[in-house]
C-alpha cells in the first residue's frame, strides 16, 4: 500500500477521487552539519542522499556547480542520477552528508518553496506548465511571489520568447512541444531568478526544436543567469557547456569544461559513442 | 391562442421550474467541483453544508422576523443570507482545521479524504437534526408571487395562466449574480488564479510560490458561500428539511458529473442539462399537448413519461448516456 | 499469538458489551442487537470484500440490501392467483417488452455504421418500444392493483420455503450489480461511486412506487418465518412445561427461543460466508486480486484483465449484501421500503468496515457487531447524558426540552466522531489487514 496508512487501495474512480494535478513533491530535510569543500555561486556540495529517510543512497559524495554567465551541464548514461542531483540542489531528496549554498548562503535546510523565495528558478522536467491556463496567466503565476511590477520582466521574456506573444491568450496545454518549453523557461524566468535550474529541457522534442531551445538557452545565459541544467542529449549539451559533469552511478566521474570532456577520449568512448 | 396557451403552460409547469431547480443544482453542483479540482475528491458533506447554511438563515431568519425586521415584498432569508454564509464559513475552515489539514499533511489519497468526508457527513447531519430538529420548517416571507395566475390572465386574456413565483425569481438572480462573481474571481484576480494553477498542477503552483494552505482556505471559503446560497434558495423555493439536502446530493453529483468534474462551467450546464431532464421527464405533457392537436388526436392519459418518483433514476441515465458517449464529462479539459 | 489474544481479547470486549445489555436492560434487547450484529457482520463483510480487497467504492450498499429484502417476498409470499390472471402475463410480458426494446437499441447502436440514420433508427427503437411498453404494461399494473387493494394489489412470490429467499435476495443483488458493474466498470474511467450512489436510489424508487411488485409503500407484512411463532410455542405444553423447568415465564421464553433461533440460523451464514472469504482471500484467486489493488499496472501487463477481476468481485461483495439484506427483511417479517435511509444502510456499513479494519474479514465482523451496538445504544446513552447535563435545569426549561428531545440525533453525530477518530489513530482499524 502506497502512501503508508491512507493510500488508496488501488481505488481509481474519478467520480470521487480526481486523478489529475496532485503534488508528488515532498520537501525534505537538511543533513544537520555543514560541509564545504568547493565554492561557486550556487554549489551543491558533496552530497550523498536518497529518497525518503531509509531509501538506499543514490548520489555519493556527488559535487555540482555553477558561477554566474555559466552554463553548466549534468551528463551521464541512464541511470546515473543525473535528475537526482538536480532534485537535491532544489531540496527534494533527503541528504544525508553534504551542502547546497547559493550566493554564498547555506539553503540546505529549506524547502523548495523557500529556495525559489530565495532566487532559485527551477523548470521540472515533466508537467512543468499549467496547461489549462494561458500562457499568459502562466507567466503571471510564474510571479507570483512577486509584489511589484513585473510587466517589464513579462515584456523581456516575450522578448526572449517572441512565439509566446503571439499565444500569450492560449491555453498552454494546446502549444507544441517546443512551444511549451518556452513557456516553462519563461514561468521560471519571472521570478527574476539568481540562477535557473533545467530539468532535461529538450526532451521528447524533434532535432530541430532541441537546437532552437538551446539557442534560446544561451541567450538567456547571456542575460547574466547561471544555468544548471540536466542533458540527455550530451555532445549537443557539452558543446554549449562552460562547465561539465559526467555523473556515473551517483558519483562525478568526469568534471571539466564542456570542450575539455568533448575531446577526453575516456569520455568520448564511454557516453558520446566514440 | 392556442399555441400561445401551449408556450405558457410549458413555461409555468417546465421552464421556469426547471431554471429555478436547474440554478440550485448549478450553485451546489460548483461548490462540489471545486473540491473535487482542489481538494480533489468529491464532499459527501456538501449536502449537509447546505443544510447547515439553510438552517443558520432560518434561524436569523426567525430572529429578524420576531424583532419585526422585514426586507419589504423580498424574502427576509436574504438578509439573513450573509449571516448564515458567515457562520457555514467559520464552521467549514474549523472542520478543515480539525479533520482535512491531518490528511493533507499525510498526502493522503483523495479516496481516503472521501471516507473522511462521509464522517463529517455523519457529524454535520447530526448537528443540523440536533439544533433545529428533522421537521420541515417554513422561513419564506415577502409576496409569493411576481405574477399569479389570475394577474397574468387579466393581463393578457390567455386561458392559461402564467405564475413567478418571487423565489423562482430571486433564486435566478441570485445564482446569476454568484456566477459571474465566482468567474471574475478566478479568471481576473491573483488569488482566483492561484486557486486554478493550483487545481492545474500543484507540484508547480508550490515551486510558483503559491501558498497550499491559502489556496485551501479560499476555495472552503467559496464553497461555504455557494453551498449556504444554494441551500437557502431551495429551501426558499422548496421548503426547509433536513434530510432533502442529502437527497440532494445525487442530481448535485450528476450534475458536476456530466459538466466534467473540476469544470465550473460545466457544473452550470451540468445543473441545467440535469434539471430540464428531471422535469420534462416527470412532467404530464397532456395539458400543453391538447392546446397543440387537433382535438381527434388530443391523448387520454396524462402523457407522462415517468413518475415524479423516478427523477432521480432520470439524473442517473442522462449520467450514464453522458459518460459513455463522452467520458470526461461536457466540458472537459477546463479545470477548476 | 499476541494478534490472536488481541483480536480474542477485542471480540471478547464486544461479547461482554452485549451481555451487558443483556443484565442491565434486558435478555430481549441482548438478543436484538445480537441478531442485527450478525447481519451488520454480513453486510460489513460484503463491503470488506470490496473495498478492502480491491479497492472498490460501494455507496450503494443500501440498494443491494433493499433487493436482498425485495428477494424475500419474491420468494416466500404464496402468489396472488387473482392477480395473476387479473394482468400478471400482461406485466411480465410488458417487462419483456421494455428490456427487448434497450437490447435492440444495443444491437442498433452496435450494429450499425455511425451516422445520421444509425442515430435515427436508435430514436426510433427507444421512442418505440417505449410507448409498446407503456402500452402493455400499464393497463395490466393498473389491473393487478386493482385486486383487493388493501391486503394484496400485487403479484405476490412463489411461496417457497422462505430460507430459500436468502440466497435468492443474494442472486437479485448479484444481477443488479452486474449490470451496474458492466456498465460503469467499463467506461473509460471508473465511475463506479456514483453509479452505485444512483442505482441505490433507483431501486428504492422502484420499491416504492411499483405496488404491483411488492405493494409499495403499502408495505408487506407478515412474511413467513423460518423459526415457530411466539404464540405457537406459548401454546405448546411440552414448551410452556420446559421453560417453567428453567424457571423462565413462557411469554418471555418464547420470544427468547424465537431469537435465539434466528441467531443460530444468521451466525451459520455468518461462519459460512466468513469462512468462504478468508478462503477466497488465501487462494490464488484471493492474492491475484490484491495484487491488482497494489499495483494495478504490474498486473495488467501480467495479462490479468483488471476490469473482469473487479466485475467479479464487485458482484459478490454485493450479493453478500443482498444475502444480509435478505436476512434482515426475514427477521422483521415485513418489507419496508419506506424505511431505507443511505445513513443507515449505506454509510453506517462504511463505518462498520473502517472501524473494523479494512482488508481484514474479521475486523469487518468485529465492526459490525460493534458499530451495531453503538448505533443501537447511543440512544439511551444520549438521552442519559442530556438528562445529567440539564439537571439542574427546571422541569420546563426550553433548552432543557430541546436537549432531551435532541438526543436521539446524537447517534448520527457519535457515528461521525467514531469514524473519524478510527481514521485518524488507527487509521488501519481496530484489526489491521496483515
Amino acid at each position: 500500500m502506497s502512501n503508508g496508512d491512507y493510500g488508496d487501495r488501488g481505488n481509481k474512480d474519478a467520480s470521487i477521487a480526481n486523478p489529475r494535478g496532485s503534488g508528488e513533491m515532498r520537501p525534505s530535510g537538511g543533513t544537520g552539519k555543514e560541509m564545504n569543500t568547493h565554492s561557486a555561486f550556487l554549489v551543491g556540495d558533496s552530497m550523498t542522499g536518497g529518497y525518503g529517510k531509509s531509501g538506499p543512497d543514490i548520489l555519493h559524495d556527488c559535487t555540482v556547480a555553477v558561477d554566474p554567465g555559466e552554463i553548466a551541464v549534468i551528463v551521464g548514461p541512464n541511470g546515473a542520477g543525473k535528475s537526482t542531483a538536480m532534485k537535491a540542489v532544489f531540496g527534494m531528496l533527503d541528504l544525508r552528508q553534504g551542502s547546497v549554498r547559493l550566493d554564498g548562503e547555506d539553503i540546505t535546510n529549506l524547502s523548495p518553496q523557500d529556495r525559489v523565495v530565495k532566487g532559485m528558478g527551477f523548470v521540472p522536467q515533466t508537467s512543468n506548465i499549467f496547461t489549462s491556463m494561458t500562457v499568459e496567466e502562466n507567466l503571471e503565476m510564474g510571479a507570483f511571489i512577486r509584489r511589484d511590477d513585473f510587466t517589464e520582466t513579462m515584456a523581456q521574456v516575450y522578448d526572449l520568447f517572441p512565439i509566446l506573444r503571439e499565444k500569450r491568450n492560449q491555453p498552454a496545454g494546446e502549444l507544441s512541444g517546443g512551444q511549451r518549453q518556452q513557456v516553462a523557461v519563461g514561468r521560471a524566468l519571472m521570478t527574476k531568478p539568481k540562477v535557473l535550474m533545467l530539468d532535461e529541457p529538450t526532451a521528447g522534442v524533434s532535432p530541430i526544436v532541441m537546437d532552437e531551445l538551446f539557442d534560446r538557452i544561451i541567450e538567456v545565459s547571456r542575460t547574466g543567469i547561471p544555468i544548471l541544467m540536466v542533458e540527455q542529449n550530451a555532445r549537443q549539451a557539452l558543446e554549449i557547456a562552460d562547465k561539465g559533469y559526467v555523473l556515473v552511478q551517483g558519483r562525478n566521474a568526469y568534471t571539466g569544461t564542456g570542450k575539455d570532456l568533448l575531446a577526453d577520449p575516456e569520455v568520448r568512448k564511454s557516453f558520446l559513442g566514440g | 391562442m392556442d399555441f400561445l396557451n401551449a408556450i405558457v403552460a410549458l413555461s409555468n409547469f417546465v421552464l421556469i421550474p426547471a431554471i429555478a431547480y436547474g440554478s440550485q443544482l448549478a450553485l451546489g453542483a460548483l461548490g462540489v467541483t471545486l473540491i473535487y479540482g482542489i481538494l480533489r475528491f468529491s464532499n459527501f458533506a456538501h449536502g449537509d453544508t447546505m443544510a447547515f447554511g439553510a438552517m443558520i438563515a432560518v434561524m436569523v431568519t426567525w430572529w429578524f422576523q420576531s424583532m419585526g425586521l422585514n426586507f419589504g415584498p423580498l424574502p427576509t432569508a436574504l438578509l439573513a443570507l450573509p449571516f448564515a454564509i458567515l457562520g457555514t464559513m467559520v464552521l467549514v475552515l474549523i472542520t478543515d482545521r480539525m479533520v482535512y489539514k491531518f490528511y493533507r499533511e499525510q498526502k493522503a489519497k483523495p479516496v481516503i479524504l472521501v471516507i473522511v468526508s462521509m464522517g463529517v457527513m455523519f457529524i454535520m447531519n447530526g448537528l443540523v437534526r440536533f439544533i433545529i430538529g428533522p421537521n420541515d420548517q417554513k422561513f419564506a416571507d415577502g409576496e409569493r408571487f411576481i405574477i399569479s395566475v389570475r394577474d397574468f390572465k387579466a393581463m393578457t386574456g390567455l386561458k392559461e395562466g402564467l405564475a413567478i413565483k418571487t423565489t423562482q425569481g430571486i433564486t435566478v438572480v441570485v445564482a446569476v449574480i454568484c456566477v459571474a462573481l465566482l468567474f471574475w474571481f478566478l479568471n481576473r484576480t491573483r488569488t482566483g488564479k492561484s486557486m486554478r494553477a493550483y487545481s492545474d498542477n500543484e507540484d508547480l503552483a508550490l515551486l510558483s510560490g503559491i501558498n497550499p494552505e491559502r489556496v485551501v482556505m479560499y476555495t472552503w471559503l467559496i464553497v461555504a458561500a455557494l453551498a449556504t446560497t444554494a441551500g437557502v434558495l431551495y429551501g426558499l423555493d422548496k421548503s426547509f428539511k433536513p434530510f432533502v439536502y442529502f437527497q440532494l446530493l445525487l442530481p448535485i453529483f450528476a450534475s458536476a458529473i456530466v459538466g466534467g468534474l473540476g469544470s465550473p462551467v460545466g457544473a452550470i450546464a451540468g445543473g441545467f442539462v440535469i434539471a430540464f431532464s428531471e422535469v420534462t421527464i416527470t412532467y404530464a405533457w397532456k395539458k400543453v399537448l391538447v392546446y397543440l392537436m387537433p382535438e381527434s388526436l388530443e391523448p387520454d392519459g396524462l402523457v407522462q413519461l415517468l413518475s415524479t418518483d423516478y427523477k432521480f433514476a432520470v439524473s442517473f441515465v442522462i449520467l450514464i448516456v453522458v459518460l459513455l458517449f463522452k467520458p470526461t464529462g461536457l466540458f472537459k479539459g477546463k479545470s477548476v | 499469538m499476541t494478534d490472536v489474544l488481541k483480536n480474542t481479547l477485542l471480540f471478547a470486549a464486544v461479547g461482554t458489551l452485549i451481555l451487558l445489555t443483556g443484565l442491565m436492560q434486558s435478555w430481549n434487547s441482548a438478543l436484538l442487537i445480537l441478531n442485527m450484529g450478525l447481519i451488520s457482520a454480513i453486510m460489513a463483510l460484503g463491503v470488506n470484500l470490496q473495498w478492502g480487497f480491491a479497492g472498490l467504492f460501494n455507496v450503494g450498499v443500501m440498494g443491494f440490501v433493499a433487493l436482498g429484502g425485495l428477494g424475500v417476498v419474491l420468494t416466500s409470499v404464496d402468489p396472488v392467483g387473482e392477480a395473476w390472471a387479473a394482468g400478471g402475463i400482461r406485466v411480465i410480458i410488458g417487462l419483456l417488452a421494455g428490456a427487448g426494446t434497450i437490447v435492440g437499441a444495443a444491437l442498433v447502436y452496435q450494429n450499425l455504421p455511425a451516422g445520421r440514420s444509425r442515430n435515427l433508427l436508435l430514436i426510433l427503437v427507444l421512442l418505440g418500444g417505449f410507448f409498446l411498453y407503456r402500452a402493455i404494461f400499464d393497463p395490466g399494473v393498473a389491473a393487478v392493483e386493482t385486486v383487493n387493494p388493501a391486503g394484496t394489489g400485487f403479484l405476490g412470490g412463489l411461496g417457497l420455503p422462505v430460507l430459500l429467499a436468502w440466497p435468492i435476495g443474494g442472486l437479485l443483488a448479484a444481477g443488479a450489480a452486474w449490470l451496474i458493474g458492466k456498465t460503469a466498470l467499463g467506461l473509460r474511467s471508473d465511475y463506479l461511486a456514483i453509479a452505485t450512489l444512483g442505482i441505490a436510489e433507483i431501486v428504492i424508487a422502484v420499491m416504492k412506487n411499483e405496488d404491483w411488485l411488492a405493494r409499495g409503500v403499502k408495505n408487506v407484512v407478515g412474511l413467513p418465518r423460518p423459526v415457530p411463532y411466539e404464540i405457537d410455542l406459548q401454546q405448546s405444553a411440552s414448551f410452556v412445561s420446559r421453560a417453567e423447568g428453567l424457571g423462565i415465564d413462557p411469554v418471555t421464553a418464547s420470544t427468547l427461543y424465537v431469537k435465539l433461533g434466528y441467531a443460530a440460523l444468521f451466525a451459520t451464514v455468518l461462519l459460512i460466508i466468513f469462512l468462504m472469504a478468508q478462503a477466497a482471500l488465501k487462494s490464488p484467486w484471493g492474492r491475484m486480486m490484491r495484487a491488482i489493488r497494489d499495483n494495478e499496472v504490474a498486473a495488467e501487463a501480467m495479462g490479468k484483465d483488471v476490469t473482469r477481476r473487479h466485475l467479479h468481485i464487485f458482484v459478490l461483495g454485493s450479493a453478500v449484501c443482498g444475502i444480509a439484506g435478505a436476512m434482515m427483511t426475514t427477521l422483521d417479517g415485513q418489507l419496508t421500503p419506506g424505511t431505507y435511509q443511505p445513513l443507515r444502510y449505506t454509510f453506517l456499513v462504511w463505518v462498520m468496515v473502517i472501524v473494523g479494519g479494512s482488508g481484514n474479514n474479521l475486523g469487518a465482523v468485529l465492526g459490525g457487531f460493534l458499530i451495531w451496538f453503538l448505533w443501537v445504544q447511543v440512544e439511551p446513552i444520549g438521552l442519559w447524558l442530556m438528562e445529567m447535563i440539564t439537571i439542574g435545569m427546571a422541569e420546563d426549561n426550553g433548552l432543557r426540552q430541546h436537549l432531551i428531545d435532541s438526543a436521539a440525533h446524537m447517534r448520527l453525530l457519535t457515528m461521525g466522531v467514531i469514524l473519524l477518530v478510527v481514521l485518524r489513530f488507527s487509521p488501519r482499524g481496530l484489526i489491521p489487514e496483515k
